[in-house]
């Protein structure tokens, strides 16, 4: 029969294992988010003239502003995704990207709801042809995994 | 603590806006700024005209509304069905002459789209998208 000090020893193993196991689960969502979103502003940056046209398609911004957030959105979700990657100012690129992953969300919603035919050009030529659908399971996917990376005790540890 | 999150976006938002700022000064010459066609890409329907046998008009619209009516010897090329009518287009089509591509009205992007992929694919130089499209060529019947 195990001694009460090596049953606790015992607890104490099996927690450490669990916490390593749920950092590495934790870390590789970071990873997959981040990468995601830099992969996604990469190939933006490639070419802002067709994300310039994608957002256009949306219908709600003048051609101006369209312009100027074509050349800089991609930057920012570069950025966010490696703040995510690194975990360097990491709870302000999760402030951000969630941000952006709702705005967009909405954005697509009022586009389908108005009867508009868009490509959202995400993932550049890959996504051109996507279904409503398919766009909004992506979006939410991702939506999930960033609202997963809010769980407070998550932030704390990459915060400190 | 408090605006820690607040302060780290602030420093991406500024990180990303020095990186749009230098690409937008690299690529100034190669997008438009006014409008999404350049004024060089596009024509009124009195210039295209005039072009008459120098022309290849072009429908951008889909299917159906290519079939209810559409302007005189315009061919269909559309992006739901690029790659079966690109070939059908192309015998139509001889360096000397010009393609005008034209969709539904002013707010559509079909006609802008189709252009820029004839330019890009097709290699074709002299493309340019009717201003107002369908609807403007209507008044101007």
């Amino acid at each position: 029969m195990a001694s009460p000090q090596s049953s606790a020893e015992g607890d104490e193993d099996a927690k450490r294992v669990g916490d390593g196991c749920m950092r590495f689960f934790w870390r590789i969502l970071d990873l997959i988010v981040g990468g995601i979103f830099v992969y996604a502003g990469v190939l933006k940056v490639l070419d802002p003239a067709q994300f310039a046209n994608d957002i256009d398609n949306y219908k709600t911004l003048p051609w101006l502003v369209t312009v100027r957030l074509a050349f800089y959105l991609p930057w920012l979700e570069i950025f966010c995704g490696l703040a995510l990657v690194f975990r360097c100012l990491y709870r302000g690129g999760l402030s951000i990207l969630t941000t952006l992953v709702l705005v967009f969300i909405g954005a697509t919603i009022a586009a389908r709801v108005r009867g508009l035919d868009i490509t959202c050009g995400c993932f550049g030529h890959v996504s051109q042809n996507w279904s409503f659908p398919q766009h909004m399971a992506i979006d939410v996917a991702i939506l999930a995994g960033l609202t997963a990376l809010w769980l407070p005790s998550r932030v704390q540890r990459a915060a400190s | 603590m408090k605006f820690r999150g607040f302060r780290e976006a602030t420093v991406l938002i500024a990180l990303a806006a020095i990186l749009a700022i230098s690409e937008g000064i690299y690529f100034r010459d190669k997008i438009s700024w006014q409008s999404p066609i350049p004024a060089s890409e596009l024509v009124t329907v009195d210039q295209a005209r005039a072009w008459g046998d120098g022309a290849i008009w072009v429908d951008a619209r889909p299917d159906e509304e290519f079939a209810q009516d559409h302007v005189p010897g315009a061919l269909s090329l559309n992006e739901d069905r690029w790659n079966e009518l690109l070939p059908q287009f192309l015998p139509n089509w001889s360096p000397e002459k010009r393609v005008v591509v034209y969709c539904s009205a002013e707010s559509c992007n079909a006609a802008r789209d189709v252009a820029k992929r004839l330019r890009d694919e097709a290699q074709i130089k002299d493309v340019f998208v009717l201003q107002g499209g369908w609807e403007e060529w209507l008044k101007k019947k």
